[in-house]
């Protein structure tokens, strides 16, 4: 058989898959608004901005120089839709024990200790150091205070902010759009691919395009280009919306952003494929499936950074390949790197996609 | 006539864990080009693990098997466009329409565009779905799945047709029509090889009827001579004697 042949046969599977989904209404809006869905419930829900966060200033400062900084920081109405970013109350002989214990009760979401050698040492031109404490149960509203107050702090001068538990300075959209976008295509491509094999092992389908002249190789490679077409569709899709309806902005290079993608599809592909031929039907693929992508979706650094989760925990995420999709599309989307600061993570995706792509073909042709 | 498929000496042993399984047990035949070739059996005799075989779907643990002249180990690419198949499952995909299931399969057997529309035409009205062409195979009946399920495995145009159990389950008008068609493409030339649990389906049109009983080919000639042989007027009594009247797992 010629490889046109073979190619000509792939294309006939691929344009079957596209033509069944398109009649399955009923996934088709799972499939594309799901992450859609993902970025608005997460971008406005936990990223985005802050309105009115109650921030409360400890003025230890025995001079007046404190007085522009508080009235700067009090006047800061940066709207977001005409309201103040921030409601600001003050005080002052307050320790950092007794601060944190409002934080802790959750009357504040930030204190800011001025120390009451501040403006002797402003007029001593000596280093200050403020000290900015915020709740870190709440890193999307202390990420953003911090980040204001850094850039407060930036402009040339001895004052210098001084925070505990810093937790980052991202948006929480920036930091999570790259890796939604990893973890729908992961999840996506694997799902999608097992579910398809193992229904068409239930219906038997399988076994009659097998009785034909095509090759096994035909079969999966017609699959494989149906989905790195649907995954990298769905990609577009969640990038667009991120886009248009959170405000998300793109560092780096599409193209490295779409080469990651694709091996991470061919990955995914792979591994649905292996779990595939480990079933007889939908139902156990669909546990199967639940049992080996969730705890991708929590351990691997989607949600929060992998720096804030337990020792143990982390290295089960280093064994996952979530996890250096993650980093390389953070790479690449937030830091705007180039091939260099992700060649690791593309040798270990690549090697994932070898690895689960011949397990799949080897286990599939042996199979029926 | 000649011989379209010679088996000799085949055995498929299975391992599952740990245990094995004789699935065929040294079985050797021949089925006649032209003929309407039954096998029957109780369950586990081994008839579907012969039937993937002959279909090129499982390979034998030993012995040969020649389809249309080709080996089943090193010319498998060669016998499936030559053989036409009629899965038991009727395996139809139920959001595509019969149209384009159908079309599927002519495109995977390489059947020429125009051949191909021709030929769907002409099977549609045949078994009678031609007004159902462009409607989703997921809402036929058991019967018009199996109507489709046949064209589905000659369209390519094959020398011999499998077909796993063709009756099963369906009506007495569908099973009429399934066998009516059955003698349409044998009196055309092709070879037909059945499996079924109707004796008197077996008896009535298989030209040669093989029985199968725990791996092994217990019996096979025609029909009227395994009566004579075994001195009854009922297939199902030589069957029940050959075969022994427990009930299979």
């Amino acid at each position: 058989m010629t490889v046109k042949n073979e190619l000509r046969h792939a294309w006939i599977i691929t344009v079957k898959e596209i033509r069944q989904l398109s009649r399955k209404k009923a996934l088709m809006v799972p499939l594309f608004l799901f992450p859609i869905i993902m970025i608005i419930f997460f971008g406005y829900g936990m990223g985005g901005t802050v309105k009115n966060a109650p921030i409360l200033i400890v003025n230890d400062d025995t001079g007046t120089d404190s007085a522009s900084l508080i009235q700067e920081i009090g006047a800061y109405t940066s709207s977001y839709n005409g309201n103040p970013m921030f409601t600001v109350t003050y005080t002052r002989d307050m320790s950092q024990a007794e601060a944190e214990s409002k934080i802790d009760a959750g009357i504040y979401k930030a204190v800011l200790l001025i120390p009451h050698d501040y403006s002797e040492r402003l007029i001593k031109n000596d280093d200050v150091t403020l000290t900015l404490l915020t709740d870190a149960s709440d890193p999307t509203t202390s990420g953003i205070i911090i980040s204001f107050m850094q850039q407060l702090m930036s402009r040339p001068g001895p004052v210098s902010l001084d925070i505990p538990n810093i937790y980052g300075n991202l948006e929480y959209l920036d930091f999570l759009t790259p890796a939604v976008i990893a973890l729908t295509i992961f999840m996506g491509s694997v799902a999608t691919t097992g579910s398809a094999i193992a229904g068409e092992k239930e219906d038997g389908t399988i076994v009659r395009i097998l009785m034909t002249p095509v090759s096994r190789r035909s079969v999966i490679l017609g699959k494989t280009i149906y989905q790195l077409i649907l995954q990298l569709a769905r990609a577009v899709i969640l990038i667009l919306a991120a886009y248009f309806l959170v405000g998300f902005h793109m560092n780096g290079s599409w193209l490295l952003v779409a080469l990651v993608l694709t091996i991470f599809t061919l990955g995914g592909v792979g591994m649905g494929i292996v779990m595939s031929t480990r079933v007889d039907d939908m139902e156990s693929f669909f546990q199967l499936n639940l049992l080996f992508t969730l705890p991708s979706m929590f351990i691997t650094g989607v949600f929060f950074p992998l720096s804030s989760i337990p020792d143990w925990m982390r290295y089960i995420a280093y064994c996952l390949p979530l996890t250096y999709a993650n980093d390389a599309m953070r790479t690449i989307m937030i830091k705007g790197q180039g091939l260099s600061a992700i060649s690791t993570d593309l040798i270990i995706l690549t090697l994932f996609a070898l690895i689960t792509f011949s397990s799949g073909v080897h286990l599939f042709r042996r199979e029926a | 006539m000649n011989p379209i498929i010679e088996v000799r000496d085949l055995r498929k042993i299975f391992h599952s864990r740990g245990r094995k399984i004789i699935a065929v047990d040294d079985v050797s035949f021949d089925i006649m080009e032209g003929e309407i070739f039954g096998m029957i059996g109780p369950n586990g005799a081994g008839k579907s693990t012969i039937f993937s075989m002959l279909t090129t779907l499982v390979k034998p643990t030993s012995g040969s098997i020649k389809v249309a002249g080709f080996d089943v180990y090193k010319q498998d690419g060669k016998i499936r466009p030559v053989i036409g198949i009629v899965p038991q499952k009727l395996s139809l995909y139920p959001d595509l329409t019969a149209k384009e299931n159908l079309e599927l399969m002519g495109m995977l057997y390489d059947v020429p565009k125009n051949l191909m529309e021709e030929r769907i035409e002409y099977y549609l009205k045949l078994v009678g779905l031609s007004s159902h062409a462009n409607r989703y195979t997921g809402g036929f009946s058991g019967g018009m799945k199996q109507r489709l399920s046949v064209i589905c495995a000659v369209l390519h145009d094959p020398q011999i047709i499998f077909w796993d159990e063709p009756t099963t389950g369906l009506d007495p008008q569908t099973r009429q029509s399934i066998w009516k068609l059955a003698k349409k493409f044998n009196s055309e030339g092709k070879t037909l090889v059945f499996t079924t649990h109707y004796m008197e389906e077996a008896n009535n049109f298989c030209d040669r009827v093989a029985i199968m009983n725990l791996g092994k080919l217990v019996a096979l000639d025609a029909p009227q001579s395994l009566k004579e042989k075994a001195g009854s007027d009922n297939l199902e009594d030589v069957f029940i004697s050959l075969t022994g009247a427990e009930v299979r797992d």
